[in-house]
């Protein structure tokens, strides 16, 4: 009785704040100068048509790479928490006559049309990060759906984890590399004029943001693929 | 005029999608909570694509791929999880009459 | 007058998902208010970057180079969301093995068995 006054004057109030920032709030005429100039630059000095993309990679590149890290640890912690040294399932036997049993024929022939179609649209979300919406965040999800889809329909596929290991951290080497390769030839960490800038709005433009794009949508999808791998019994 | 029925369109597919999440409260057990969402869901999300495709007639090649993705993927995973409610044996609703399934699987002796 | 829209659809999301998990009792239910208060954080986020009568900052045939400056909306917030939507669901991943874990231990998925560290 008293959680659940506390729990009504939490909301309240909290309505009441929000009710205050609802209501003073009026929509932007202009863009911020900051806004202002990364529309302009990206186009001019970066070559990307996509400005969400030159920001991410290019002018806030080290925020990315701290994401990635993120990304590293939280991989880790779930192998850490589900890993070794999970009691054997000590429930009564009859709680469980299915796992024998393996998919259904419709998931079965789903997964048979589907996986494909995924697998194509992931990679065009990652090549396409420059041009148009999407990038390496987007494409790497869009592959962990598809594993996803792979793990319901065949209980027997055992993708390698040593595989998944190797591919994620070499990517993610080859990122800071890439990065560094910046500081040396051009203008600083993670800028993108290593590579030719070439023209605009072609597919292999905007210099080294479609190989950055490649190597974080690898190494987020292997991320996401090794998380959900370890939800298994 | 075209937008006129393209707005339509996107209102019945969202009072579908209103009944969808109205019929998830209201149901007595997991399985028939899951038939509503999906069933009514999915076509709502039909009706608010097509709604779409009648309003900006240039996009209507991209959204027809969107629809036929949707409705491959929907009823796919909601009978995936509906298999796997019944294999832990969510208990279903008291005035159930006839299991299906269960007379499917003894007649063909344990095959799916 | 469309970003009021969704900047008040976006803290209506964040309330509900407040109530959801301060009131029950379930964990994987706490697990679906915290990840529907993430979603109306990111929509918050978005909607108040809108320019008025502006477009998608990118360079394309709706929007012309010359005029980017003046039509675009602000891409920063969008920038922020994009990886915020991923790591909000890494973390759902990491509470997800959490309860896993929890009901491992007790067998059942109720919060109010859980009472060793309250004083």
């Amino acid at each position: 009785m008293i959680r659940r006054l506390y729990v009504i004057v939490a909301i309240v109030s909290f309505g009441f704040v929000f009710a205050s920032l609802a209501i003073d709030y009026t929509e932007q005429q202009s863009l911020r100068p900051l806004a202002e100039s990364y529309v302009r630059l990206v186009p001019q000095a970066l070559g990307a048509p996509n400005v969400i993309t030159g920001i991410l990679l290019t002018y806030r590149g080290f925020d990315t790479l701290g994401e990635v890290a993120v990304l590293f640890m939280v991989a880790a912690s779930v192998g850490l928490v589900l890993g070794a040294g999970r009691s054997p399932r000590s429930v009564s036997s009859d709680d469980r006559p299915e796992e024998a049993r393996g998919s259904s024929e419709i998931v079965r022939t789903g997964a048979e049309i589907l996986v494909p179609l995924i697998s194509i649209f992931a990679a065009y979300i990652i090549m396409n990060g420059h041009l148009s919406a999407g990038g390496g965040f987007q494409g790497g999800a869009v592959i962990a759906s598809g594993v996803l889809l792979m793990l319901l329909a065949y209980p027997q596929y055992q993708p390698s984890l040593e595989f998944l290991s190797i591919t994620e951290s070499a990517a993610g080497a080859l990122f800071v590399l890439a990065g560094i390769a910046g500081l040396i030839l051009a203008g600083g960490f993670l800028d993108n004029r290593i590579l030719p800038l070439g023209q605009f709005g072609a597919f292999f433009s905007a210099g080294a943001i479609p190989l950055l794009s490649v190597l974080l949508g690898v190494k987020v999808g292997c991320e996401l693929s090794v998380i959900l791998e370890k939800f298994r019994p | 005029m075209m937008e006129l029925i393209g707005s339509i369109l996107v209102l019945l597919g969202a009072i579908f999608h209103f009944s969808a999440g109205l019929g998830m409260l209201r149901m007595p057990d997991a399985y028939t909570r899951m038939q509503a969402g999906t069933k009514a869901s999915t076509l709502g999300n039909t009706l608010v694509l097509a709604g779409l495709a009648i309003y900006h007639p240039g996009w209507s090649l991209k959204l027809l791929i969107i629809i036929y993705f949707v409705l491959m993927t929907n009823p796919i995973s909601s009978h995936a999880l509906a298999r796997a409610a019944y294999g832990i044996r969510i208990p279903m609703a008291g005035d159930t009459g006839i299991d299906a399934l269960r007379d499917s699987r003894q007649k063909t002796g344990g095959g799916t | 007058m469309i970003s009021s829209i969704v900047l008040i659809t976006g803290l209506l999301l964040i309330l509900i998902g407040l109530w959801g998990l301060l009131t029950h009792r379930n964990i994987l239910r706490i697990i679906i208010g915290f990840s529907l208060m993430g979603t109306g954080t990111h929509i918050v986020t978005v909607a108040i970057g809108y320019v008025r009568n502006g477009t998608a900052p990118i360079i394309d045939r709706a929007l012309d180079l010359s005029e980017a400056a003046s039509r675009a909306v602000d891409p920063i917030p969008s920038a922020l969301v994009v990886t915020a939507i991923v790591i909000g669901m890494a973390v759902t991943a990491v509470m997800l093995a959490f309860a896993i874990r929890l009901y491992d231990s007790k067998k059942t998925l109720s919060i109010d068995a859980f009472t060793e560290s309250k004083w």
